[in-house]
């Protein structure tokens, strides 16, 4: 049984703070879907589960789960799971008692509710750890005993806040298996709050990119990506390239040249943004680039996670990063041409 | 385990909408001013007394107001005995703070040899009664000549330093010794990294210790009276002499108010210490680190 | 940073040091509580006395038992109803300290200037509001003789209230700290499970602020138990409280009254120590996490 989450026009306001925490947020969350809200420190983004959760009240806008406004509903009767950055687990509870504590606040007896319990501790994977002291757990096992808690509640929606940030990365990815396990399983609505692009693009049906309390856009993974409504969007994804120039005729002129864009982008103004991953790199050559490529001479070559980066400047003086197929086929100072596939490239309009 | 076992939860989880009554809130309100009020209600007496010249019963205030209560207690000794108590006070602060916080430390970050009966030692005094303790200890004390003050102030410090103790080891529980091994690194020597970086740190938590310490000293009544044997008269011996007989409650009344006021004084300041300064407050011990207030910081979204 | 053949003498310094550290706290606490109890016991029983031969004799026990019994039942009696009180009051303290808003600042306020009153001043300030001519007695307009005797009453009400009043406070905040530092971070993970006010309160808040509450009512127990200003202050002649008969044995002129004033403390000391010890064994299974 889950549920759809739809915000509208929140704001949210800490007395003390100088701005806003939200600002006119509205988002909409498909029930059975994961959203991933991302975005860096302070953007707001705790705020939004918080708000939604009821731990805080919005100081303007609604919020809707599955289509009835909550904002006369405390937290505990809103039907909503929330698993935070600490674990949180009661210390004066066994592992299995914690999970069963849900069951045991809605008056069901210790028997029944430690029952219920182990269907979801096995789940987790943590079958066999019900006996146990919550201090006798390490990061990760707490982790999952925290998400097993919080789904044996039978929430309408899941709500994470950087559940997975403190573990390291190996954990982390079993975590993310551990989330496909319970999507296939129960199917909940899971809004999940991260800072970590990779987690995000791994796990999400959409992001909701959110910046100093506003959001930025909220889409797939591939459009946020690809398609970015603004170069804010496009910088907190990672993206390394912007161009300035305009757009005409189906083509992007800036100083580099004539780009060929996708059609139906608006004539005018705007900002040419391609993924570094997505730029194809000759090598060291004399040719003349083709339709949708541009000449520029490599000044810098360096290592960037498993890939090489390289920088090739151009004649005005702007710059490109794009990452490069293994081999050595392009060193330092030469010539170079990249080619810019249209169905990579972007213009966000000014 | 299929979807079905796991919708049973939901079933049962249906409940009609409470609303945030305001009966409730005036239930609280309601118990807070009981609560108020019931610490308040001995106090009350005192501050009419203090001022009451002539109080007739069965008027419900005094009759008179005036000074006599005031100028009965100077002329029982009040100024003296004030004075006594002050340095007797701070003399078992002086003392107990900085031997609890000694053990404190040596409890928590050293290796002391057999720790649990160390740290048991240092409770024990708690559960001794003080009249039997200084039933006991001052046949010992006369017989090796030790001048009643000083048994007096050794009894007193002993029963301060579970207090301070306790106080400091909660302290330096949530005391993270990294600041120090930084400073280390920074070249600073032990004295340096004592007195710019220990004990700025745990000031606060000391500040709280000294007061429990002043608090013991100041408090005391029956160590006061044997141990001191008579020549150390402090604001309780006073006031207990006066208050047995009958027909001296103005007198009584200004010297509670004066065994009242210089602690409320201390406590007013050691609050203001207690703002101490913030700190990133995690260490190796899992639960202790979490700051809550940071948690609930509003300026620190995300 | 240091070569390694240094480092087993830099433990046993770092042991020495430690062990200095706690020597002056220790020697003085060791000093005073097994001095004062050895010889307490010795003066009992009649190997340390003030003259006359070193004899050991248990008349200081056997001659008073029947006394001993009665003051012991009665100290018991005063400590346990003034502890049951305070502890009720103080969680109560605790909840409204730990609620928000303005009622917690009024109340850590005032329960925090409650602590800092000496008891003796208490017992005065208590005595002016409850005797037969009090102030409470004045507003209410009831006359000396049908007020209700609590000041040296046989009910001993007065001492009862006063140990409740002080030691209330002191358990309402002990036991808010617990609550504001350990259990607040919980409550929203309880809110977001499902548990409404009431269950919070049972299922997270009070399991956790137990420990706390435990060994703060034991520590006022076990205060009440041997304390003497407010029995002899509030309190009547007959019968006597543990300390007061203590203190009226120690300062009397018979020779045969100082081993029997020690043989009160020893009794009341070896109550004390059992009945912390049983707090500690019944708290050893909880974690108490510092």
């Amino acid at each position: 049984m889950s549920a759809g989450v739809s915000l509208r026009n929140v704001s949210k306001s800490f007395g003390s703070a100088r701005a806003p925490a939200l600002c006119g947020v509205s988002l909409d969350v498909a029930a059975g879907s994961c959203t991933v809200i991302l975005g860096p420190s302070g953007s707001g983004k705790s705020t939004i589960l918080r708000v939604i959760a009821g731990l805080d009240a919005v100081s303007d806008g609604t919020v809707h789960v599955d289509g009835v406004d909550v904002a006369a509903v405390p937290s505990e009767q809103r039907g909503i799971g929330m698993v935070f950055q600490r674990p949180l687990l009661f210390p004066h509870l066994s592992v299995l008692d914690n999970v069963a504590f849900s069951q045991r606040v809605s008056g069901a007896s210790r028997a029944e509710s430690r029952r219920h319990a182990q269907h979801y501790l096995d789940l987790v994977q943590l079958g066999g750890f019900g006996g146990r002291s919550v201090q006798a757990l390490s990061g990760g096992q707490e982790q999952r005993v925290a998400i097993a808690r919080a789904l044996a509640a039978a929430p309408r929606v899941l709500l994470m806040d950087e559940p997975f940030s403190a573990l390291d990365p190996a954990l982390r990815e079993d975590m993310h298996e551990l989330l496909c396990d319970i999507r296939n399983a129960l199917s909940p609505t899971i809004i999940l709050v991260t800072h970590d692009r990779d987690e995000a693009a791994a796990i999400a049906d959409r992001i909701a990119v959110i910046q100093a309390g506003a959001l930025l856009q909220h889409d797939t993974v591939d459009r946020i990506y690809h398609r970015p409504l603004s170069t804010g969007v496009s910088r907190l994804m990672g993206g390394l390239n912007e161009i300035l120039g305009h757009v005409h005729a189906g083509m992007h002129v800036s100083p580099l040249g004539e780009v060929p864009v996708s059609p139906g982008t608006p004539d005018g103004p705007g900002t040419l943004v391609i993924r570094h991953e997505a730029i194809e790199v000759s090598r060291c050559t004399e040719e003349e680039p083709s339709a949708s490529g541009v000449v520029g001479h490599v000044s810098r070559v360096r290592q960037f996670g498993p890939r090489r980066m390289v920088t090739v400047s151009f004649a005005d003086g702007s710059e490109m990063l794009a990452a490069l197929p293994p081999g050595d086929a392009v060193q330092n100072g030469c010539r170079v041409v990249l080619t810019l596939p249209a169905a990579a490239v972007s213009v966000v309009p000014l | 385990m299929t979807r079905g076992d796991l919708r049973t939860a939901s079933a049962t989880r249906a409940r009609p909408l409470r609303a945030r009554g305001a009966s409730g809130r005036g239930v609280r309100n309601l118990g807070v001013l009981l609560v108020v009020g019931w610490f308040l209600l001995p106090v009350a007496p005192l501050a009419l007394w203090a001022f009451a010249n002539d109080w007739a019963f069965p008027s419900a205030l005094p009759s008179e107001w005036g000074w006599d209560g005031l100028i009965g207690s100077v002329r029982q000794g009040a100024l003296p005995a004030l004075g006594h108590s002050l340095a007797l006070s701070l003399l078992v602060s002086a003392i107990a703070t900085p031997l609890g916080a000694m053990a404190a430390r040596a409890l928590t970050f050293g290796a002391v040899p057999w720790p649990r009966a160390v740290g048991l030692a240092l409770l024990a005094p708690i559960a001794l009664p003080p009249f039997a303790a200084v039933m006991g200890l001052n046949v010992i004390l006369l017989r090796a000549h030790v001048p009643p003050e000083m048994g007096l102030v050794l009894v007193l410090v002993v029963m301060a330093i579970p207090y301070t103790t306790f106080t400091m080891r909660v302290a330096y529980a949530a005391h993270d010794i990294r600041y120090e091994e930084e400073a280390r690194t920074l070249g600073a020597s032990r004295r340096n990294v004592l007195w710019r970086v220990h004990v700025p740190l745990v000031a606060p938590a000391l500040a709280r210790a000294a007061f429990l310490a002043f608090l013991v000293g100041w408090s005391d009544y029956v160590v006061t009276l044997i141990v001191g044997g008579g020549e150390v008269v402090t604001l309780p011996l006073v006031t207990a002499s006066i208050a047995a007989g009958i027909g001296n409650d103005a007198t009584v009344a200004v010297l509670s108010l004066s065994a009242i006021v210089p602690p409320l004084i201390l406590l007013a300041l050691a609050g203001r210490t207690g703002a101490g300064p913030r700190t990133d407050g995690r260490t190796a011990v899992r639960y202790q680190a979490f700051d809550y207030q940071a948690d609930r910081d509003p300026g620190e979204q995300k | 940073m240091l070569p390694s053949r240094l480092k087993p003498t830099t433990a046993v310094a770092r042991r020495n040091r430690c062990a200095l550290l706690v020597l002056p706290a220790v020697v003085l606490a060791v000093f005073v509580v097994g001095g004062g109890i050895g010889a307490a016991t010795l003066q009992s029983l009649g190997l340390m006395p003030l003259v006359g031969p070193v004899r050991l004799s248990l008349d200081a026990y056997t001659g008073q038992a029947g006394e001993l019994i009665h003051a012991l039942g009665l100290s018991l009696a005063i400590a346990a109803a003034a502890t049951v009180i305070a502890a009720v009051v103080g969680v109560g303290t605790a909840l409204f300290i730990v609620g928000g808003r303005w009622g917690a600042r009024l109340v850590a306020i005032t329960s925090a200037a409650t602590v800092t009153i000496p008891h003796l001043i208490g017992a005065a300030a208590v005595g002016l509001l409850l005797a037969d001519s009090g102030v409470l007695a004045r507003v209410l307009g009831v006359p000396p003789d049908l007020w209700p005797s609590i000041v040296g009453g046989p009910w001993w009400v007065a001492v009862i209230a006063e140990y409740a009043w002080k030691e209330s406070a002191f358990i309402g905040l002990v036991v808010a700290g617990t609550l504001l530092t350990r259990t607040a971070r919980f409550d929203e993970s309880a809110a977001m499970l499902g548990a409404g006010r009431w269950n919070r309160f049972r299922f997270v808040t009070l399991p956790l602020a137990v420990p706390a509450l435990v060994i703060s009512s034991m520590i006022a127990f076990v205060y009440t138990l041997g304390s003497y200003e407010v029995a002899w202050l509030l309190g009547r002649t007959y019968p006597e409280p543990l300390a007061v008969m203590a203190l009226r044995l120690f300062t009397s002129v018979t020779l045969t009254a100082r081993p029997e004033a020690a043989a009160v403390a020893v009794l009341t000391t070896a109550v004390s120590f059992v009945i912390v010890g049983l707090c500690f064994w019944a708290l050893r299974k909880t974690a108490v996490w510092r």
